[in-house]
């Protein structure tokens, strides 16, 4: 098959729709800079998605557990020797995105005999040594996209792009609680048109009207429900925090108190 | 086979040995008129918050001082700090080894190594050391940890160790290092028959008594540092309690030290 061209682009197109139906409902991802380091959040069913990685390095995804637990560990393992036999500060985000996950996923993806890799990651860095804070989307195809104040997750790049442009990150710096508001409204925004999109492909492509914009009690509504079903997983890499390693979950009090202000305040 | 999260095992398959062969070692030094730099005085002591951990400044090859600001006592995570006693170069290694180890199995295994892990950890440690013990480069540590799980009253916890990786816990105190036989006697006599036993000292009694015990070490081991007053260097002095562990910062010290330990003739 791979001696014919047209069967192997045809083969890669498939797998390309079969793994993006297969992400399609995953749960959004909002990460952000705020006053005092780097926040990531989802609201999830159960399985966790917010990981660390190393020191000032975090990592979030979607898709097959076990294919993010593979790629997960992979980083952890390759970080953890890098920072060990050199020093943690040659552990950055640019080479573990550039020089292991993305070929790693690439070669995968393109490897039409054995089963893709379904999954799409988020990594973030906390100001590294080398650079500002950085924020890599690693796309199921091995492409990346790097931002610099945000980063989005969705099941697909029409998803994404309506998150990021919800997501007008401030250029002055915001409180935790501020990103924390900013990040559920996003994702709300994400989860609605993930949704959409899913009922859209079921009643194949019906009009589906003016429904890019969303009420903000209607983002509250899809928050709350998605809640009943799930939790608000938040994940920090906290500058303040004394210990070498910046990164920590956020206990369920700590949201739910997040939650509350948010309420009140509407 | 599920991954352990043993971050020896990782550094193993990646080609790299924490104890190389010891052999020849001995009979090198001798050769080559090469002294080791050993000694120390390091001391835990169990107070009413939690525990104390300190240890002198000073690091000595033969009847040379090499260094006056070696940090002998070392964080390996939010809750535990080891002080070493013996041969920094391994010393220093078997610490980062374990502090790295730690923040491995957290975020591989995405759960704290238990108390129990963490010591079987370190006994691993000093017992593949062993052969390099007989060459004369032993390393006696002691391990602080505080243990959330055991509440306010018992949380604080001290273990030192033998060559060999035998683990001993003890109740109030621990003390290793070639100074440590001027000192046992005397945190016994306080243990038994001072005013407060050390588990009931506050913080700053225990502060006054660990700079009094270094000192009088300083007084009898010529490979133990005392205060430089001329270059304010203090111990290193670490509380481990419910809120972590915080170093007690030099202004603090120079305080007691001057109100509590230095005696002024009149």
């Amino acid at each position: 098959m791979l001696d014919e061209p047209y069967r192997y682009l045809e083969a890669v197109s498939n797998r390309r729709d079969y793994v993006e139906d297969q992400l399609r409902q995953g749960s959004p991802v909002v990460s952000l800079q705020y006053d005092d380091g780097i926040l990531l959040l989802t609201v999830g069913r159960g399985q966790r998605k917010i990981y660390e990685i190393h020191n000032h390095i975090a990592l979030a995804a979607i898709g097959h557990a076990a294919d993010i637990e593979r790629l997960r560990l992979l980083a952890t393992d390759a970080a953890s020797v890098q920072g060990f036999q050199s020093s943690v500060d040659d552990v950055t985000l640019h080479r573990l995105t550039n020089f292991l996950l993305a070929p790693t996923v690439k070669r995968e993806f393109e490897a039409v005999f054995s089963s893709p890799i379904i999954a799409k990651m988020l990594l973030v860095e906390l100001n590294g040594v080398h650079c500002e804070s950085q924020f890599i989307s690693l796309n199921y195809d091995g492409t990346t996209q790097v931002d610099q104040k945000a980063g989005v997750l969705a099941g697909n790049e029409e998803i994404e792009s309506v998150m990021r442009t919800h997501l007008s990150v401030p250029s002055q710096n915001i409180s935790l609680q501020a990103a924390f508001e900013l990040a559920l409204e996003t994702w709300a925004v994400g989860r609605h048109h993930s949704l959409q999109d899913n009922d859209n492909s079921n009643r194949n492509d019906e009009d589906n009207g003016d429904e890019d914009v969303i009420e903000k009690q209607q983002l509250l509504k899809i928050v709350q429900e998605a809640r009943e079903q799930g939790e608000i997983e938040i994940g920090i890499l906290d500058v303040p925090r004394r210990s070498k390693s910046k990164f920590r979950l956020l206990s369920t009090t700590e949201t739910d108190a997040m939650v509350e202000y948010a309420r009140e305040e509407l | 086979m599920m991954p352990s999260g043993d971050f020896l095992d990782l550094l193993k398959k990646n080609g790299y040995e924490l104890h190389s062969d010891s052999s020849g070692l001995e009979r090198v030094s001798k050769e080559a008129h090469l002294e080791l730099t050993e000694g120390t005085t390091v001391v835990a002591v169990r107070y009413k918050d939690g525990v104390m951990i300190a240890g002198d400044r000073r690091a000595t090859a033969g009847n040379t001082v090499m260094y006056d600001r070696a940090d002998k006592v070392l964080e390996l995570d939010e809750y535990s700090v080891i002080a070493v006693a013996g041969s920094p170069a391994i010393a220093y290694e078997i610490a980062r080894t374990l502090e790295h180890s730690f923040q491995y199995f957290r975020r591989s295994q995405l759960q704290e190594l238990s108390l129990e892990g963490k010591l079987r950890m370190l006994s691993r440690l000093i017992r593949e050391n062993f052969p390099m013990a007989m060459q004369g480069a032993g390393v006696i540590p002691i391990l602080a940890i505080y243990d959330p799980q055991s509440g306010d009253d018992g949380g604080g916890k001290i273990f030192f160790y033998d060559a060999l990786g035998a683990q001993f816990e003890v109740s109030d105190f621990a003390t290793s290092g070639s100074g440590s036989v001027w000192i046992k006697g005397v945190l016994y006599h306080l243990n038994r028959w001072g005013k407060i036993p050390l588990a009931n000292m506050n913080e700053n009694q225990a502060i006054t008594n660990i700079m009094k015990l270094l000192e009088t070490a300083s007084e009898y081991d010529s490979a133990t540092g005392g205060y430089n007053s001329r270059s304010s260097i203090f111990p290193t002095i670490k509380k481990i309690t419910s809120n972590g562990i915080a170093d007690l910062q030099a202004e603090k010290l120079r305080q007691i030290y001057e109100k509590s330990v230095e005696v002024k003739l009149a």
